[in-house]
């Protein structure tokens, strides 16, 4: 076997002994022998297989194009270098195969010495390096490229330079890539750097469908298409975009799917050739590679995009609701902001923000309580919630509202997270508010004692028509001869009882018509119904209302605003007393009872009146709802919300019968166990009865 | 001496028939009171009463209602209307229904006597 290996081509190389050749031949790699002054002498078989050349071509190598013309030149000053130093030769060149592919070569070259140390020749090992060769370049191809992704550069940038890189890896091909809009389902922005945007541009819009373009087919079945010929292919034969690629000189088109990890096809990515053909194998895994990097690039851009939006939506959230949120590592000073609550704070955007620089902003008034809240945070990690008021450079007021939350690091140390809103619309709002109620309170009252007026003459003219009559006949009995002193002191002791009775119907009327801030405390319903019902009464009768009381036994007090409650109870009655004045054909009813339903005290006043619609009950409490043409709507919608503002809820329903019941329900005043007396004396009538 | 022309007194509130017959009584007259109009129907005495000082605002039948009813009895006693209420609308009615005179509450002993010997007179 290896005599028939040694064969012809080594004619004349007398220092090489003929074993020597027989292993060089039988080895793989490529050897030649060159002699001191650079002429080849000989080579092994490889050689002459590999290059397909005789050993004489061989010997021309510096005027053939067996070394790549490009790398000629260098060969020769590497070779010239190392003959006249004699120091090892070590360089890279591309090699013409046989089938002319130029394949990238190690050359090793060893000088041979005689005993006088002379150099007498150079022993040539060239080894395949090719394949080691495009992997290192495609390795730094996709290192350049990862990095750009990992830099956050431009997708456009990255896409264009992966083309390309592709292009260049594989010269006799054009690259592009097509983003897929997945609401759409259309191509999106393509880039094609060497091709260019009138070629990518037409596609913009195209449907995602397999008759559309092998980027189509390949998008929807998510696997690599290849039209060897677009020519004449019959699958895009005469569609618009077979004759928009070939208007390019484009005739092999290979799309494969860009897809990512979960499985949504992102784009395609598109190979052209200007020659019918299939992809080669180093072709593929360029195209397999290049596309999966092309997954990363697109991702990470999406992501990018999702992220920048939830930033920008979080930011406009922040805005709008006034709130800000901050940062604090517990061992720095140093807090991280918000742009909101960079505005909260009214501190520069940018400016680093500091404890110190915080509690520069806090109102002096809440500064020993932010402080030793501060220094507590320090040390105890839990949720906090607090409010201060803030005096801004400018010298105005801010309220906030501070949640804050620790966590702990994975290194243990101590970090918090929180919110600050500035709540100091809602605080004017709600003074505002407040004072706005109070004033339509207060003139709901004042309306309803317009309403009232007759009513109220009637209850003081009745006791001062007694006083009057006693005083006259007192003084007729006391002129009278002889005088009749018990009769005088009877009218005079009914002088004064009619006196009283007047000035307790003005006390009442002051009660209930003075305009008094809230004032909370424990009542009887029972009371303040009847107080109201003693200044109404002529009213009810001049109405002819018959009313009827059903106040329970043993009411439990409830707690709120004495004056407030009995407008209500007031508002209600007269309401449902209007309701019956047009009444003719049944009795004209009013029933007010009190009742305890579990933890409630309940007050309801039914009518035999016009009633109303059964479809309305909420609206009645709208402000300037009325059934009545001369009605006070906003008479009811103020007494719901004082039983709103009283813990309790007013309700409207029609009866079975003619006529509505308006009721309120108040909780009872809290039950404290220890010392409540009124406990104790329920539970011993209960045991009693 | 002729007997003391009777005057009777419908009014619901207590402390006005407590009161004003006192006065009536010092006046001279015999003096009846009567809680309701439904009261003074009942009570046998309309034939012997030279006036009557009637309540307006009453539970049950008021005063313009017996008013209604005196007339359709065809038993025209002279009527001196009293009431707490200012409504002057009311007395109007009463007064063009033919009573003789109304008086707001609180009316002096002058203005009720002139009302009620007026009353006795035109009867």
């Amino acid at each position: 076997m290896a005599k028939d290996l040694a064969v012809a081509p080594v004619e004349r190389v007398p220092p090489i002994r003929p074993d020597y050749l027989l292993v060089a031949d039988s080895v793989p790699a490529l050897i030649g022998v060159i002699a001191a002054d650079g002429a080849v002498e000989s080579c092994n078989r490889a050689v002459l297989e590999y290059f397909g050349a005789t050993l004489e071509e061989i010997k021309g190598w510096t005027t053939s194009k067996l070394v790549h013309p490009d790398d000629i030149p260098a060969e020769i000053a590497r070779q010239k270098h190392a003959l006249e130093t004699g120091e090892r030769m070590l360089s890279e060149h591309r090699l013409r195969r046989a089938d002319g592919v130029y394949r990238w070569f190690q050359i090793h070259g060893e000088p041979l010495r005689n005993s006088e140390g002379e150099i007498v020749q150079w022993y040539m090992l060239q080894t395949d390096i090719d394949d080691l060769k495009r992997a290192e370049s495609q390795l730094a191809g996709e290192k350049r490229l990862l990095e750009m992704v990992a830099l956050g550069r431009p997708l456009h940038e990255i896409l264009d330079s992966l083309c390309a890189f592709v292009e260049q890896a594989a010269p006799e091909c054009q690259c592009a890539v097509f983003l897929i809009d997945p609401a759409e389902q259309k191509f999106d922005k393509g880039f094609a750097p060497s091709l260019g945007d009138a070629y990518t541009g037409p596609l913009r819009g195209v449907p995602v469908v397999p008759g559309s373009a092998p980027c189509g087919a390949a998008a929807i079945h998510k696997t690599q298409v290849i039209a060897f010929d677009i020519e004449s292919d019959p699958r895009w034969l005469g569609s618009p975009y077979q004759s928009h690629a070939l208007a390019f000189g484009l005739r092999a088109v290979w799309s494969t799917p860009i897809v990512s990890r979960s499985g949504e096809v992102l784009g395609t990515f598109a190979v052209y050739q200007r020659h019918p053909g299939s992809p080669t194998q180093i072709q593929q895994d360029l195209i397999a590679q290049f596309t999966y990097i092309a997954s990363i690039a697109i991702e990470r851009a999406k992501s990018d995009n999702a992220i920048r939006r939830s930033e920008a939506f979080l930011a406009e959230a922040q805005r709008l609701s006034s709130t800000g949120s901050f940062y604090w590592r517990r061992t720095t000073d140093e807090i991280i902001c918000s742009d909101e609550t960079y505005r909260i704070f009214g501190i520069e955007p940018g400016t680093p923000v500091t404890v110190k620089l915080i509690t520069s902003r806090i109102h002096p008034d809440d500064l020993q309580r932010f402080s030793a809240r501060v220094e507590a945070r320090r040390t105890d990690g839990s949720r906090a919630e607090a409010e201060y008021r803030l005096l801004l450079p400018d010298g105005s007021i801010k309220f906030v509202h501070l949640v804050s939350q620790t966590t702990a690091t994975e290194s243990g140390e101590m970090e918090y997270t929180g919110v600050i809103q500035d709540v100091t619309e809602a605080r004017v709002a709600a003074e505002t508010l407040g004072k706005l109620r109070s004033e339509l309170a207060h003139v709901a009252r004042v309306t309803t004692l317009g309403a009232l007026t007759a009513s109220i003459a009637h209850e003081v003219n009745q006791p001062l028509s007694g006083i009057v009559t006693n005083a006259s006949t007192c003084l007729r009995m006391l002129a009278a001869d002889p005088p009749n002193v018990e009769g005088a002191r009877e009218t005079a002791r009914r002088t004064i009882r009619d006196g009283e009775r007047a000035s307790e119907v003005i006390a009442r009327l002051r009660a209930l018509f003075t305009k008094k801030t809230t004032a909370s405390g424990s009542i009887d319903l029972n009371e303040a119904t009847r107080e109201v019902v003693a200044l109404s009464m002529s009213e009810l009768q001049s109405q002819r209302v018959a009313l009827r009381l059903e106040l329970a036994n043993d009411l439990p007090p409830v707690i709120g605003d004495r004056v407030q409650l009995q407008q209500v109870i007031l508002n209600l009655l007269l309401n449902a007393s209007d309701a019956m004045s047009t009444v003719e054909d049944r009795p004209r009813e009013l029933v007010i009872a009190t009742t305890v339903e579990a933890a409630d005290v309940h007050l309801s006043v039914r009518d035999t009146g016009i009633g109303f619609d059964a479809g309305d009950p909420d609206r009645l409490f709208d402000a300037f709802y009325t059934t009545k043409s001369s009605g006070m709507g906003i008479g009811l919608s103020v007494s719901r919300s004082i039983m709103e503002r009283h813990g309790g809820r007013l309700l409207a329903t029609p009866n079975r019968g003619p006529g509505a019941t308006f009721s309120f329900s108040i909780p009872r005043e809290a039950q404290d166990v220890l010392g409540a007396p009124g406990l104790t004396d329920r539970h011993q009538r209960i045991m009693v009865g | 001496m002729t007997a003391a022309a009777l005057v009777s007194i419908v009014d619901d509130d207590e402390s006005v028939r407590e009161s004003l017959p006192d006065l009536l009584k010092e006046f001279g007259f015999a003096v009846q009171s009567f809680a309701s109009a439904e009261e003074f129907l009942a009570s046998g005495r309309m034939e012997e009463t030279r006036c009557l000082v009637l309540d307006i605002a009453m539970p049950g039948m008021s005063g313009p209602d017996l008013q209604r009813e005196l007339m359709r009895r065809n038993q025209p006693i002279p009527i001196v209307f009293i009431t707490a209420n200012e409504d002057s609308s009311e007395c109007a009615r009463v007064l063009l229904a033919g009573a003789v005179s109304c008086l707001i509450k609180p009316f002096s002993e002058t203005a009720l006597l002139r009302a009620i010997t007026k009353a006795i007179q035109t009867g």
